[in-house]
């Protein structure tokens, strides 16, 4: 197979009304783990959809494992899991035939196919929880199952379409753990999210995905660093000081190396280091009434925002944006 | 073939799950056969005992007009003329269920997972039409052993090769019916579309055949129409194999049987894969 599990190359998808995907390329090292990271909307599924051949791509090719998804989709087939992001499983049935059935159409036969399907709900924590109808299964318990089927023929690449989507904080955590296992154990993933912390926590590489385009790729470091410094928020109580305040601010921070701004009704500091700004920051706006101080240090929902001008969250720069910020922000030293 | 017997094997298990509906699909028929069937007695209207006509005459015309009756639907009872019909007809309607549970496979995302395991398409599209399969063979039986108790008239002699002749023609209809349901329902969304098509065309079908009335005694016109309808020769012919009715041809009216079934699960198997790979 060579170095690489997965080669995109130009995959381009048009429905009949949009472009979906507009020449997607990428290529992914056997046991890496790949984040497609975007806002909804942007191309991530159906460039997943390519890639497991569930839809053809309109022009271009992928190689994945070796073959051609366009000329060989099911020699494809048999070397790939994909968890999609709807749910798949049968709930008028128990999860232990939802597996069973999904081993053996894999081909696996008899006692073989009994053993790998209790290997994967064991893995997965279901075995307890085998007999019972999907119906009566949690959130949590169905995506757990999900994997489960996609892992039961042992794929060398597992595809994971928003793993996360509408779990509780807890349930994320734990998946994520499932991931880490997955990948210790040599399996190549390939994940969408829009969910930063996710790609943070889970990647080697991040691709950033917007308007069917990647527009930016590398591991979640190196694309952290393309973010040039920390930036510091600074909201108000009476938003109609901002103009005052900003000049206020530069007239102390002019020769730091500075961007002032503002973000909806946030006045916006770019510094390389917050730390030696904040408190000369502080001095000034002591003298106004201020809601709140963030400071952000560089994360990928900010190289987001950088390279596309938007949030992952797609919601406008305003109030919605900026609490988002403050429960993200970490504080400066 | 091994993939196809998996994905049967689901059909069934989830089909057998389903007590409430299982005892629905008996129920139904049996309305059909018991309610309206005995309701329509033709012996009772030969019976008239006050004839304005001298006696010789009152009884040569009702040996005429039993005759003919019998000429026309095979049996002076209607509860088994209808009853054979019946088998049919819910052959239909269950080959219908299978258009709808398509959907539902698509609709819950099932369909993704299949679409996306190594296994031949065209298996996912013949285990729907195993699945009727299935479920017809069952409940006819069940249907002809109540229609038995309740006095079906079966043909002297009748033996084991004329009940696998009832099957198969049963069989036939299902694979036929279901290829159409099933190769629609692979390229529509919403289920509620298999539904307005089924109460489009079932009544249509069953009236225009003879599974509920003989089709000779019909006007000209409807007559026309009956020739061209499967349910009529696999009416005809399970009328032929359990109750001994004559068929003009029993060879051409299978081999139109045959060629419809098979036609229609030549190209619903097409169309099906087509409708699966579908954007």
């Amino acid at each position: 197979m060579g170095g690489y599990a997965i080669e995109a190359r130009g995959l381009v998808k048009a429905y009949k009304s949009l472009v979906a995907v507009r020449g997607v390329s990428f290529s992914v090292r056997g046991g890496e783990t790949f984040a497609l990271l975007g806002p909804n909307g942007a191309g991530k599924t159906t460039t997943i959809k390519m890639l497991s051949t569930l839809t053809r791509p309109t022009s271009g090719d992928a190689i994945v494992g070796g073959y051609s998804v366009v000329r060989e989709p099911l020699r494809v087939r048999r070397l790939i899991g994909l968890v999609p992001q709807e749910l798949t499983a049968d709930d008028e049935m128990t999860g232990w035939d939802n597996v069973i059935i999904s081993a053996r159409l894999y081909g696996l036969k008899g006692r073989k196919a009994l053993e790998e399907a209790r290997r994967v709900l064991e893995f997965m924590g279901l075995w307890e929880h085998r007999g019972r109808k999907v119906a009566t299964y949690s959130g949590g318990m169905r995506r757990k199952l999900e994997i489960a089927m996609s892992l039961v023929h042992s794929p060398e690449i597992l595809f994971l379409d928003e793993p996360t989507l509408g779990l509780d904080v807890q349930s994320r955590r734990h998946l994520w753990d499932h991931v880490r296992m997955l990948k210790r154990e040599g399996v190549t993933i390939v994940l969408t999210t829009h969910y930063m912390e996710e790609a943070e926590q889970l990647s080697d590489r991040v691709a950033i995905i917007d308007h069917g385009r990647i527009v930016a790729e590398g591991s979640p470091g190196d694309l952290k660093s393309r973010v040039k410094g920390d930036k510091i928020y600074v909201e108000l109580k009476d938003p109609t000081e901002a103009g005052r305040v900003l000049e206020a601010l530069e007239n102390v921070l002019g020769s730091d190396g500075v961007e002032l701004g503002t973000v909806g009704q946030a006045i916006v500091v770019r510094v390389p280091d917050a730390g030696s700004v904040v408190p000369k920051i502080i001095r000034v706006i002591s003298d106004y009434s201020v809601k709140s101080v963030n400071v952000v240090k560089p994360n990928l929902e900010e190289v987001f925002l950088e390279l596309t001008g938007r949030s992952l969250r797609e919601e406008p720069l305003d109030a919605p944006r900026f609490r988002m910020h403050m429960r993200r922000a970490r504080w400066g030293h | 073939m091994r993939e196809t017997l998996i994905l049967l094997r689901r059909e069934v298990v989830k089909w057998v799950n389903r007590r409430p509906v299982l005892l629905i699909s008996i129920i139904t028929p049996l309305f059909w056969i018991l309610l309206f069937g005995k309701s329509f007695n033709l012996l009772r209207l030969l019976s008239s005992e006050d004839l304005p006509l001298p006696a010789s005459i009152a009884e040569a015309l009702r040996g005429y007009l039993s005759a003919y009756i019998a000429s026309l639907f095979g049996t002076l009872d209607y509860f088994t003329y209808i009853t054979s019909g019946i088998l049919v007809v819910f052959s239909l309607f269950q080959s219908m269920f299978s258009g709808v549970s398509v959907v539902f496979d698509k609709r819950l995302g099932y369909l993704t997972r299949l679409l996306v395991a190594p296994i031949p398409r065209t298996s996912i599209f013949l285990a729907k039409v195993g699945g009727t399969l299935f479920r017809v063979t069952l409940l006819s039986l069940i249907l002809l052993m109540i229609a038995d108790v309740a006095g079906f008239e079966f043909k002297e002699g009748i033996t084991v090769l004329d009940l696998a002749g009832a099957w198969l023609v049963v069989a036939l209809v299902a694979t036929g019916f279901t290829s159409v349901f099933a190769s629609i329902a692979f390229h529509v969304d919403n289920q509620e579309v298999i539904f307005a098509l089924a109460n489009l065309v079932n009544l249509p079908l069953m009236f225009t055949s003879s599974a509920i009335f003989p089709v000779e005694q019909m006007p000209e016109w409807l007559q026309s129409v009956a020739v061209f309808n499967p349910l009529t020769y696999a009416a005809d012919l399970v009328r032929y194999f359990l109750v001994g009715k004559e068929v003009a041809s029993l060879a051409g009216s299978l081999a139109a049987l045959v060629v419809f079934a098979s036609a229609a699960l030549a190209i619903g198997a097409y169309a099906s894969v087509r409708g699966m790979e579908r954007d």
